[in-house]
């Protein structure tokens, strides 16, 4: 289970932005942009998590927090029974991350690709071997193994990137919009992975702007709106927040009912 | 980390770009170049070596010898026009128009000038703006040929005996003897041409592999792939730094091995045989130590190159660094080609500036090993302190996300 608690995030403003102020965002104060500003959620074994927000609410900046990318100003993330922000390394072991940032080497084939990553997390020899197998099974990845990634599909690519963020078997696994700019039918198999790992009892997270993703597969949904996780809690009382049967619109108005508070 | 270093490798084998750079370009194209080079110049000289200049001197009569000597010189020609000259700035506009290539000038006859005990001034006009000329120095030979004559004839008649008059005229001499052996002399100029040539390629072979690591690895998107892996960040960099290293230092080898290939090759022509000889002594333990001095400047621009490349944000910033560095590069290069700079306690601090002028002095065999053995000290220090400062960047979260 991932348990995450206030976490908090600011980035430093440039000092051209400094001098020209122009917008009035209540998150852009002395000198600062407070990406995230008071986020905590949980994800149990077996849960999905989805997580929504606006663009520009803090959801990538909350992700990459959680792989470690970035570390906190405050709060805690706590993975596996540590807190991953005081050791990131424990974290990095125990996380699978997937992001439209975490690019493959194009020069090195799908395999190789796969392959590397699993070195740099420890696995040798056979074990190595058997993991890799198994992954390029499910994944229905075995046609394109030796190609280079530089001239692999986007789905084949978003495949061969779902490998390499779960080749040492994580306890978490946090994917970042992983079904943006697919087709049916790799969304379909990325949506049965999902699936797949939810019955192994591994704890997923994923934040996506498509809400019939989070009816399909999420137990519980974390909204995110500037930087404040303002909603958590699964589905029924999703709607019962929003006030509407319609996920949509449910999410439009718990959004809309922040704002007015 | 050597997982990183041998991906790294592998993916760095598999750009053509980066290996064009650094294998195929010191391989053939430079030995093309230099080549080519050397052709021109040579063709030059041979075209102003074999060239006949057409010659106009106004009153002949004055100095009939040597009218007659330029006359049956075989690089001189006649002027075969009708034309008459007669004064400097006659001569002046000929040569302008290319009419004639050299015109002299004489006032009054030598010989009657010289019993008097006046001296003759001949003017000679022609063009001196060719770098490679050899009108002058011909024309003086002649002049100076007939000068001499002129004074034999005048010692004769002042009694002085043909055998007796080289001491009356240069009574003492003075003889050069040079205690550096021929080594040090030619080593000496080619000593400091070959840290001149050497650097750079080190750097070459640096840098271009280093863009592609750390910015290029920004630009494509997997910096934060491999962020997430569980290796510290020092492990990261290191194994991206060993990786520019060898790419640096295979660089310079390939290069070097490359123009002794081509230098055994053009001494097949015995072009080089002065030289050759001069340096028979240098032994491979010269070789090796030059080797050696060259591994800590590797060190050194590897990990300034890998600094940068991770600071910049894309592939064209890390580009736009990289052109003044190579210039930077070059100015303790510069330093070292300085006439008189030896290696001492002080040089020996200057980055750079110290392994230019250890190399000269292996070159020129004089070699002080104390000194050498500093420099390994001060250069790997700063090695290492950019090291530090790679690691230090790698782990900023404001140039990661710049």
């Amino acid at each position: 289970m991932i348990q995450v608690e206030g976490l908090k995030k600011r980035f430093k403003l440039s000092r051209e932005h400094n001098k020209n102020k122009t917008s009035d965002d209540s998150r852009e104060r002395d000198g600062h942009f407070h990406s995230v500003e008071s986020v905590s959620f949980q994800c149990q074994k077996g849960e999905v998590l989805g997580l929504l927000g606006p663009n520009g609410a803090g959801k990538t900046t909350t992700l990459r927090l959680l792989s470690t990318a970035l570390s906190p100003d405050s709060g805690a993330i706590i993975v596996a029974g540590q807190d991953i922000v005081k050791n990131p390394l424990h974290g990095r072991r125990h996380i699978g991350f997937l992001s439209g940032t975490t690019g493959l080497y194009g020069r090195l084939s799908a395999k190789e690709n796969v392959e590397y990553f699993a070195r740099l997390h420890g696995l040798k020899g056979k074990k190595l071997k058997d993991r890799c197998e198994l992954l390029f099974e499910t994944l229905d990845m075995t046609s394109f193994l030796d190609k280079r990634s530089d001239s692999l599909s986007t789905g084949m690519k978003q495949k061969t990137s779902i490998a390499r963020a779960v080749v040492h078997d994580p306890q978490v696994v946090i994917l970042d919009e992983p079904t943006t700019g697919l087709d049916i039918m790799t969304k379909q198999t990325l949506l049965s992975f999902i699936r797949q790992l939810k019955e192994q009892g591994t704890p997923v997270i994923f934040s996506t702007h498509h809400l019939d993703e989070v009816d399909m597969l999420c137990d519980r949904v974390c909204v995110i709106d500037k930087g404040i996780s303002c909603f958590e809690g699964d589905l029924g009382a999703f709607r019962e927040q929003g006030q509407n049967s319609e996920l949509n619109q449910a999410f439009l108005n718990i959004i809309q009912g922040g704002q007015h508070v | 980390m050597f997982e990183v270093m041998l991906k790294e490798l592998r993916e760095l084998l598999r750009d053509r770009k980066t290996l064009f750079f650094v294998i195929a370009l010191p391989i053939v194209i430079f030995p093309v170049l230099f080549g080519f080079v050397a052709f021109l110049t040579s063709k030059a000289a041979l075209e102003a070596e074999q060239k006949v200049h057409t010659f106009y001197v106004v009153n002949e009569d004055f100095a009939r010898p040597f009218a007659d000597t330029l006359f049956y010189h075989r690089s001189f020609k006649r002027y075969a026009g009708d034309t008459k000259f007669d004064t400097v700035e006659a001569l002046r506009d000929a040569v302008r128009r290319g009419i004639i290539d050299v015109g002299i000038y004489i006032p009054s006859s030598p010989q009657e000038q010289l019993s008097q005990g006046n001296q003759t001034r001949f003017q000679v006009i022609f063009n001196d703006a060719q770098s490679i000329n050899y009108i002058y120095d011909r024309i003086k030979k002649v002049i100076d040929e007939y000068s001499a004559k002129l004074t034999e004839q005048a010692l004769i008649n002042l009694g002085v005996e043909e055998n007796k008059q080289a001491a009356v005229l240069k009574p003492v001499l003075m003889e050069k003897v040079d205690t550096a052996d021929r080594r040090e002399n030619i080593g000496e100029k080619i000593g400091a041409f070959i840290p001149y040539m050497l650097i750079p390629l080190v750097l070459m072979g640096a840098s271009y592999p280093a863009i592609d690591l750390g910015a290029g690895e920004k630009e494509r998107g997997t910096l934060e792939t491999l962020l997430l892996t569980p290796l510290t960040r020092t492990q990261l960099v290191l194994g991206k730094f060993f990786t520019i290293l060898i790419s640096s230092i295979a660089c310079a080898l390939v290069t070097v091995s490359s123009m002794s290939v081509w230098i055994w090759v053009a001494s097949g022509f015995g072009a080089l045989d002065p030289i050759l000889s001069a340096f028979a002594t240098v032994t491979q333990w010269d070789f090796l130590l030059i080797f050696a001095l060259l591994l800590p400047v590797a060190m050194m621009l590897s990990s300034l190159v890998l600094a940068i490349s991770i600071y910049a944000r894309s592939f064209k910033e890390a580009q736009n660094y990289m052109g003044p560095l190579s210039m930077l590069v070059f100015v303790p290069i510069v330093i070292s080609v300085l006439p008189n700079m030896v290696l001492d306690a002080k040089t020996a601090w200057i980055p750079i500036t110290n392994v230019a002028l250890a190399i000269k002095e292996i070159v020129k065999g004089t070699v002080d090993y104390q000194a050498v053995a500093l420099i390994f000290l001060a250069s790997t220090m700063l090695a290492a302190a950019l090291l530090a400062c790679c690691v230090r960047w790698f782990s900023r979260e404001s140039v990661l996300f710049r």
